[in-house]
Order: C-alpha cells, then sequence, then structure tokens
C-alpha cells in the first residue's frame, strides 16, 4: 500500500485510474455452502469516466458495489485483495476513516428510491442532513437554499414545494431524482449507481438517463453505472465491464467491446439482445449460470461455451490485455475470430 | 352473418370504488390464433383489461364475449370449464408456486380441481412436461430448488395440461437473464404453433413484444390509444405517445440508436384524468383541440387504430364515419 500511494504522488494524477481493484475475492456463509461471490476481480475506474457494468442476476454486480463502498453483506466469510482509492486502499482502513469516505467522496443510488428515503422524514431534512453532515456550522436555512438549488438541477418542478413533500407523496421518477440530488450534493468523486431506472416506468427511465447525460456534463467525478441493460450501458458508458459468475470476462472502453467482443461470453449476450424484427428462432445461452457454491477450477464460462477448449476447463484464464485498456479472460481471446 | 370474435371487449370500463377508472371504453378482439402484445407503462389499465378478460374483474360497463357468448353467462353455467379455455401465466412464476408443495403435487394440482381423473390426463402431463424439457426428477423437488426458467414451465405446464384456447401472459420473461429468455420465447412460439393457442403478452420488454407478437396494443391512462400490426407500428408509430414510448427503448448498436423523445412529467392521476385527450399535458404535438376534445380511436386506412387528432402519419386517417379528416399529418 505504501508503495502505491508513493507512486500516486510521483505520477501525475490524470494519468492513475480513481479506483484501483486488484485480486477481489469475496465468499459467503449460505445454508448450502461457502458461496465465492466474487472471484479474483481486477478492474480501473478512470478519472471522469463513466463505467458501466452489467451481468446477468448472480453475477457479483451488485457485491462488487457494495465492497467498493465497503458495506459488503453480513455472512460475508473471506475478503481479500485491493480496493485502491485515490492511492488508498479502502479494505484497510479503519471503520472511522471509512466513514469519512461514504457520502462524501463516493455516493451511492439504489434502484429502488422509495425504500432508500427514510418515510418519516421530508425530503428537505434528507438533503440538510447531508450537508450538514460535512459542514456542521452550515444552518438549516442556509442548507435548505443549496437543497433547493440542487433540486431544481435534477430537474425537479417547484423545488422550494417539494422539499416539505414526504417520499410516499413524490412519484417513483421524482424519488429517483432526490437520490441523484442527495449524491450529488456532496460533490463526490465516485458515484455508484445500482440498477438506478429498473424500477421506473420506460418514459420515466427515459427522463433518468437524459438526466445522467446531462451529469457528463457537469459532474467532474467518475460514475459507475450497473445495469443488465446493455441498451442503456451502450448509449451511457464509456467504459464496459461484463461480469460472469463472479468474475469479469471482459472490460474496455464500451464501443470496441461491443463491436468486436473478444469473449465468448459477452459475444453470446449480445447475440440474446432482440434487436429488430427478424423471423425466425431467438438465441439464448444454452446451459445455466454457474453455482457460486461450486469452487470452479476452469474458466467460469467454460460449461456453456462454444469455443471451450481442453485447457479451458483446468485453466482459469487470466484477464489479459488485448490493447490499451482493453482486456478479456479468455485463452482464445487473441485469436480474435471465435 | 360473420363469425364473432373469439374473445371480444366491447366499450369495456372498469371503475374501482373511489372513482378510479382503471379501464374506459375499451374495445379489443382476439381472433383465434392472434399473438397479441400489450405495452404501456404502470397504471395504464394493462392488468385491468387482462382481470376484465379472464372475469376476475367484473366491467363496469360494456361486455366480454367469448365466441359471441357473454363471459358472465359462461361463468355462471359452468364456471370450471370457462377457467380451462382460458389461463393466465403470472409474472412470477415461481412466487405463484405453493412452497409447502413439491412440483409434483403443483403439477397435479389443476387435474385434482379440474376432476381430470382418467389416466389419459395423466398420460398428457407427462407428455407436456417432456415437452417442456422438465426432467423426471423435478417432480421430487420443491419450487426453491429449481431455477426460475423451470419454475416457468411447471407454471407453464399447469396450464397447458387444461388444454387452454387462450393463454394470457403477463410479463413472461420479467427477471429472467438475456442469456434464457430467447428459450423461453422460442417455446411459446412452438406451442403457439402446435396447439393453435391463442396468446395475449403483456410486457413491458418492447422488443420482445416486437419480436414475438403479430399485433400490438398500447394503452394510456386506461385507454387504448393505439393498435396496429406488430411491424407497421414499430416501423411507424401513429401515435405520440406510442412514438414516445417506442424511442425511449435504446439500442446496443450505434447506427440503430434514435434521438430519444423525452415526455414531460409523469402520467397523470386516473381519478382525475386531463380533459380532453388524456396525453394532451405530455405530448409534445399538442393543439389547443386537444385540450378540450377527446379524440375517438378511430380506423386508419392502414389498418390500425389511433386515438389521436393529429397523428404522426404520411396518410390521413379515417373519420369514424369513412371519410378522410382533413388536419391528418404533423409537420
Amino acid at each position: 500500500m505504501l508503495s502505491i500511494r508513493a507512486c500516486s504522488d510521483t505520477v501525475s494524477r490524470m494519468d492513475t485510474p480513481l479506483v484501483r481493484i486488484r485480486d477481489l475475492n469475496v465468499s459467503a456463509a449460505t445454508p448450502h455452502g461457502e458461496a465465492h461471490i466474487l472471484r479474483g476481480l481486477t478492474l480501473d475506474i478512470g478519472r471522469g469516466r463513466i463505467l458501466g457494468i452489467v451481468g446477468e442476476s448472480g453475477s457479483g454486480k451488485s457485491t462488487l458495489a457494495a465492497c467498493l463502498m465497503r458495506l459488503p453483506p453480513g455472512n460475508i466469510t473471506h475478503l481479500t485483495g485491493e480496493i485502491v482509492f485515490d492511492g488508498v486502499d479502502l479494505l484497510t482502513l479503519e471503520d472511522a476513516a471509512m466513514a469519512a469516505y461514504r457520502g462524501r467522496r463516493m455516493a451511492m443510488i439504489f434502484q429502488d428510491p422509495m425504500t432508500a428515503l427514510n418515510p418519516l422524514f421530508t425530503v428537505g431534512t434528507h438533503l440538510v442532513d447531508v450537508l450538514r453532515r460535512h459542514d456542521a456550522s452550515l444552518s438549516r436555512s442556509a442548507a435548505l437554499v443549496r437543497a433547493e438549488a440542487m433540486m431544481t438541477s435534477v430537474g425537479i418542478a417547484d423545488a422550494g414545494l417539494r422539499l416539505k413533500a414526504y417520499p410516499h407523496q413524490l412519484s417513483g421518477g421524482m424519488r429517483q431524482r432526490v437520490m441523484i440530488a442527495m449524491a450529488l450534493l456532496v460533490a463526490p468523486d465516485l458515484l455508484l449507481a445500482d440498477e438506478p431506472t429498473t424500477a421506473l416506468d420506460a418514459t420515466v427511465e427515459a427522463q433518468i438517463m437524459v438526466l445522467f447525460q446531462d451529469l457528463r456534463r457537469r459532474f467532474s467525478g467518475s460514475i459507475v453505472f450497473i445495469s443488465h441493460h446493455l441498451g442503456l450501458v451502450a448509449e451511457l458508458c464509456d467504459d464496459l465491464c461484463v461480469m460472469y459468475g463472479g468474475s469479469i470476462v471482459e472490460s474496455g472502453p464500451v464501443a470496441q467491446v461491443l463491436r468486436h467482443p473478444r469473449h465468448p461470453y459477452t459475444r453470446a449476450l449480445l447475440a440474446c439482445e432482440i434487436e429488430d424484427d427478424h423471423e425466425g428462432r431467438l438465441v439464448s445461452i444454452p446451459g445455466d449460470v454457474p453455482s457460486p457454491i461450486v469452487r470452479s477450477v476452469g474458466c467460469v464460462f467454460a460449461p456453456r461455451c462454444r469455443h471451450v477448449l481442453d485447457a479451458c476447463r483446468h485453466t482459469v484464464p487470466p484477464l489479459a490485455d488485448v490493447a490499451t485498456g482493453w482486456r478479456a479472460a479468455c485463452l482464445r481471446a487473441a485469436e480474435g475470430l471465435l | 352473418m360473420t363469425a364473432a370474435p373469439f374473445a371480444q371487449l366491447e366499450h369495456v370500463s372498469v371503475v374501482f370504488s373511489g372513482g378510479l377508472r382503471a379501464l374506459d371504453d375499451v374495445s379489443l378482439s382476439l381472433e383465434r390464433g392472434d399473438i397479441v402484445g400489450l405495452v404501456g407503462e404502470s397504471g395504464s389499465g394493462k392488468t385491468t383489461l387482462c382481470r376484465a378478460l379472464l372475469g376476475l374483474d367484473a366491467v363496469s360497463a360494456g361486455r366480454v364475449t367469448y365466441d359471441g357468448r357473454l363471459l358472465a353467462d359462461e361463468l355462471k353455467r359452468d364456471r370450471l370449464a370457462f377457467r380451462r379455455r382460458v389461463q393466465k401465466l403470472l409474472q412470477d412464476a415461481a412466487a405463484s408456486l405453493s412452497p409447502r408443495m413439491t412440483i409434483g403435487r403443483l403439477l397435479d394440482e389443476p387435474l385434482v380441481i379440474h376432476g381430470l381423473t382418467a389416466p389419459d390426463a395423466r398420460q398428457r402431463l407427462d407428455e407436456i412436461c417432456d415437452r417442456l424439457g422438465l426432467p423426471a426428477d423435478i417432480r421430487g423437488k420443491y419450487p426453491h430448488q429449481v431455477s426460475g426458467g423451470q419454475a416457468r414451465r411447471v407454471a407453464m405446464a399447469r396450464a397447458l395440461v387444461l388444454r387452454p384456447e387462450l393463454i394470457v401472459a403477463d410479463e413472461p420473461t420479467a427477471g429472467l437473464d438475456v442469456s434464457v429468455q430467447g428459450d423461453l420465447l422460442n417455446l411459446l412460439l412452438d406451442l403457439h404453433a402446435e396447439l393453435g393457442l391463442t396468446y395475449l403478452i403483456v410486457s413491458h420488454n418492447l422488443n420482445v413484444v416486437r419480436r414475438i407478437t403479430r399485433r400490438t396494443v398500447v394503452m394510456y391512462l386506461g385507454q387504448i390509444v393505439e393498435e396496429a400490426p406488430t411491424k407497421l407500428l414499430f416501423a411507424t408509430p401513429a401515435h405520440p405517445y406510442t412514438a414516445a414510448l417506442l424511442s425511449t427503448n435504446p439500442s446496443i448498436d450505434p447506427k440503430r440508436q434514435r434521438l430519444r423523445i423525452v415526455l414531460k412529467g409523469e402520467i397523470p392521476s386516473a381519478i382525475a384524468p386531463p380533459s380532453g385527450c388524456r396525453f394532451h399535458t405530455r405530448c409534445p404535438h399538442v393543439q389547443p383541440r386537444c385540450r378540450t376534445d377527446q379524440p375517438d380511436l378511430r380506423d386508419t386506412t392502414d389498418g390500425r387504430r389511433v386515438r389521436c387528432h393529429f397523428p404522426l402519419m404520411p396518410t390521413g386517417p379515417l373519420t369514424p364515419t369513412g371519410e378522410t379528416a382533413d388536419a391528418a399529418t404533423q409537420p
């Protein structure tokens, strides 16, 4: 950790990623045995970039987000690796030091804004609390002025009136805007959004996506956007990280990965997307997602892979560079013609 | 005299206590063998339409008929016989299976309820399980021990063993991972062809509706705003709401990414819907007339129905009497 810190002082800050995740492993106890939720993740989150994380259920997307906030699920039995945030390994911090990062340098937006807001407090109280936690000398009235300005900037009409509303009096889209306003008030370096539009209706989802597009211009921090919807990620993000069975199988610039995916899973996932009104059979990936209980010895995708080799079944393929900033975890990634 | 449609809603309204008009003057026909998609946001009335069609919600006005006979009469005559004809696939298949019963008992349950104890019924069940790819050993398991895809197949087997004519599928792929949804949709299409089923498919997933349905119905605030052959609807939506809804569907292919039409505000309350056209408060093309005059659902020359004074179409719509309307196109 010390060497990394020294390093970040000498290298220009913009050249180093905001977050460097190295060999992150997470296991948890379940009634059926120990589950390997994350298997050796290595990932960079670039400064000022929007990283999309996609994967099917059980791929480990949400656990990764929880680990970034260092709020892993309670049944964790094993957590190793590094999460280096601007030169500091979050996993080694004292609890009090970590608490200073949350809601200050990093903020999170959840899928369901109703359960993320306290039903007993007004929207204004939520926002004022966030501000005054950072600056205890700030008066409530001064905080309300800033809260109202932020509410307006995330597209809430009549912000002054809405500050007096309780969460249940707002619509789903409005609540998600309040969550985004709360996150932006602290001007975090890292904004984590875990399926922020999944609970919303299509036309409201479109409004929130426009707000995220707008953040590209106004917000200088990095955004991690977790979604199971490849289309949303393709439109919004700079970088893409594809997860499968608790592993990262491919990561890189979104346009390149989607145009020429190097990992067979990325390719298969793209093939499953229904994009047009063609006739004929729909595509799916045969087999089931891997059980996190079973410790896999080879490539986690090998049992479902069309291009599997013998070696894939007993070698875990490293996440190796395909090009600058583009990595794939496949023994055959270099072949490029899979 | 032409034969009555297989299933038909005629000017159906459903008003709940408190004045919530969940369905307002909805007319829809399903022919045998149809695959119809029903789209719209929450609160648009999709679920209530299904429930009215299944006889689960009483209609406040209008009538529901099957082969020209009133649904209410059919239910009175032989409730179970009607339930066999029309089956619903619930959105959360796993939750619809009792956690206390084994899959084997759950599969037998419809046979018991409907008194189908003859050996041929049991044989049919075995054939269906086989056809759906359910392994024999699944019968000893409990619902929590099977995958989401398998739970859906169990629910489908329970419906199909009764030899239904119409299947109402509520979000058939919701909660399924994209890598397995193709399998399930292929199966639905195969069964449609093999068993001559009629489908009404409710879905938020526009890609699914586009791929598997023949006709699409778009609802907004308890009304049908557009109904058209699916290909036509997706290629050239006529109602401004349809256009906005379709534009929200992002594509992974940059060449196909459309300009998103972002509507202002959210769906108004169905308890006090807006005057005139219900969509006028959010419509990007609103005209003064839209605020006061409620548009009718009118047939157009290209084979659709649109509820809009100024539809987005190259050719003029027809008025209910068959004349071409003057103010037809949008700039």
